[in-house]
């Protein structure tokens, strides 16, 4: 002890790992984040129940307008007449070629959580600093976070909706049973996975930005329902700019991109996808910049 | 090698690093040694970049650590044995440490053997004790099998054996010729385990010299002295500037001046020494000497409600 003050010897330096092959890179980080997320259960349990309740979904809707369907042909017939009376609107074919993406309503919900849970559960466990250390950098593994998450969203979106496709056809039966060439159909299918993925992005972000599990899950669930909600019922009637502004929410945005048809003052598919996109990153950027410049 | 140079952080008005500069040198165990409060963890935060200095800078090996390619290959650190989700497992959190620098499931594997936590391994970190939480802790810094290692507080929670077992990993870590850089509030442990001291007080260093020259420094010589007549000799040192203090007719402790030149001048006085034993200071004492001026919070012993209610002192 008493000749610390002689410096080591240089032949004892410990053997070297300095070669470039060793180090931290893109491809790497993204392996990391995803044993990250495959290796605590309430992601995967939250994962499996995201598809279930999707696919449960549209196969309760292609019930539902297999009755109903049924219903107007049995009120129409005896009437011979075309259609009962307040029926004129219901366009059973077109309302099924939504099926696919009628589970994203909660489906986004859970994805939204499953978002915020990822990253806001790093800062509420302490995981974070060793997230950090590992990638001093900080945006890689931010980044690589995105990208599995959005990656994750995408396919439990695609896949449960071609999985509600394939449900729905037997439920629906043989007058309104529709194939993948209809027009539309394919694209919404792939865009309602597009969907959840933006919605993955956006909430990851919230959930970067506040590093908070329970206010990022409020936040983004004020963003994607409430905030749109109150604009329709209490709002807009107050000025006509206001229902004009509410288009470029995001989850309205996004109801255009996976929408089979749109209205002629509606955003176009193109449109919805390029605002909801925009939304994401906006966010993507400011939480990337924020988490470079904050200690951890 | 880490160097600090006037580095600082502050929190709004409050300073809880102060323009600190150090370097703590490869092949030897530095401690790190400071009260609660005093900076110890804000500068080994700042070392692995997790908190931006509001001043000055820090260096790795020559670089800051976000600049190095492979940083848990220059650098392992132990900052906060809470660093890890409660739900993954052990195997897991290692496994997802080590896969971003490519290092391999058999280093995963065997710092966990090296560190003791083969049985609890696939179990949910969040199960775990503070002792077992600083093993991981530990294997995790050991994963890239760094030049530098910096462990704060990692004796925090471990029993007798796990306490052990830290001050030959850091001994043994240190004669393999790398940078051992140790953080403990316990002067008893630093005393055993680290060849060199950087002490730390209210965020500025009050001491950086080997251990050694600490206890010597510090302390001073204190020799226990029993003679026929002790005033006679008290007489005849008091002026080399000693103090004493009389604890029997013919018993007094000594401060000041060593056991040699207390033999000199009893032999030139002709009194009788019949016990001359110099009393080692401790670290401790030491330490206590070294912050007592720089402590953030005191404690008093036995407050009267006047003190209780009063606010903090030393603000």
């Amino acid at each position: 002890m008493a000749t610390s003050t002689s410096p080591a010897p240089a032949q004892q330096r410990p053997r070297q790992n300095r070669d470039s092959g060793s180090g931290v890179n893109f491809g790497r980080v993204l392996k990391s984040e995803w044993i990250k997320v495959t290796t605590v259960p309430s992601t995967v349990i939250l994962i499996v129940s995201t598809v279930v309740v999707m696919v449960g979904l549209a196969a309760l809707a292609s019930w539902a307008i297999s009755i109903t369907q049924d219903e107007i042909q049995s009120a129409g017939a005896p009437q011979g007449g075309p259609g009962g009376p307040g029926m004129e609107g219901f366009n059973a074919a077109e309302q099924a070629w939504m099926i696919p993406s009628s589970g994203l309503i909660f489906g986004q919900l859970l994805i939204a959580s499953l978002a915020v849970v990822l990253i806001a559960s790093e800062w509420a466990t302490g995981m974070i600093r060793s997230t950090m250390v590992a990638v001093p950098k900080r945006m890689p593994a931010l980044l690589a976070k995105n990208v599995i998450i959005a990656a994750i969203a995408f396919v439990i979106g695609a896949g449960s909706a071609f999985l509600s496709y394939l449900v729905a056809q037997p439920i629906l039966g043989g007058d309104l049973d529709f194939g993948l060439t209809t027009d539309g159909v394919l694209p919404s299918i792939v865009n309602t996975g597009t969907y959840l993925a933006l919605i993955a992005i956006i909430s990851m972000a919230i959930g970067t930005l506040l590093r908070n599990t329970a206010g990022g899950v409020v936040t983004a669930v004020a963003l994607f329902f409430v905030v749109p909600l109150i604009i329709v019922n209490l709002l807009s009637g107050l000025a006509d700019w206001i229902p004009d502004a509410a288009r470029f929410l995001p989850t309205n945005a996004g109801d255009q991109l996976v929408a089979i048809t749109t209205q002629s003052d509606a955003l176009t598919q193109w449109e919805g996808g390029l605002v909801m996109g925009a939304w994401a990153l906006v966010l993507l950027v400011v939480s990337l910049v924020v988490t470079q410049k904050r200690d951890v | 090698m880490i160097e600090a140079q006037a580095l600082s952080k502050r929190y709004g008005a409050k300073t809880a690093v102060d323009a600190v500069s150090f370097t703590v040198q490869p092949g030897k165990v530095t401690g790190f040694l400071g009260p609660n409060g005093a900076g110890k963890s804000t500068t080994m935060r700042m070392i692995v970049g997790l908190d931006n200095p509001s001043g000055g800078r820090v260096t790795v090996n020559g670089r800051p650590y976000a600049q190095h390619g492979a940083p848990l290959r220059e650098v392992g650190a132990l900052l906060d044995a809470k660093a890890v989700h409660t739900k993954r497992s052990a195997y897991n959190h290692l496994r997802a440490m080590a896969a971003t620098h490519g290092i391999p499931n058999s280093r995963v594997k065997e710092v966990i053997e090296l560190t003791g936590l083969g049985p609890v391994a696939k179990k949910r970190v969040g199960g775990f004790s503070l002792g077992m939480g600083q093993r991981l802790g530990i294997a995790a810094a050991l994963l890239g099998d760094p030049h530098t290692v910096i462990l704060d507080e990692p004796v925090n929670g471990l029993d007798p054996e796990g306490v052990q077992w830290v001050r030959h990993l850091s001994k043994g870590l240190a004669a393999e010729g790398r940078t051992v850089f140790l953080s403990s509030h316990l002067m008893s442990e630093m005393a055993l385990t680290a060849d060199h001291l950087i002490v730390i007080g209210r965020g500025r260093i009050i001491a950086d010299a080997p251990i050694q020259s600490i206890i010597d420094g510090q302390g001073k010589a204190r020799v226990r002295v029993r003679a026929d007549r002790p005033q006679d000799l008290l007489g005849s040192l008091a002026g080399e500037g000693v103090t004493a203090q009389v604890l029997e007719p013919e018993l007094v402790e000594i401060t000041g001046v060593d056991p040699r030149r207390i033999a000199e001048i009893a032999l030139r006085e002709r009194v009788l020494v019949y016990e001359l034993t110099p009393l080692q200071v401790s670290l401790e004492d030491a330490y206590m000497e070294l912050t007592q001026t720089e402590v953030e919070y005191h404690s008093h012993d036995l407050p009267t409600a006047d003190q209780a209610a009063a606010p903090l002192e030393g603000r």
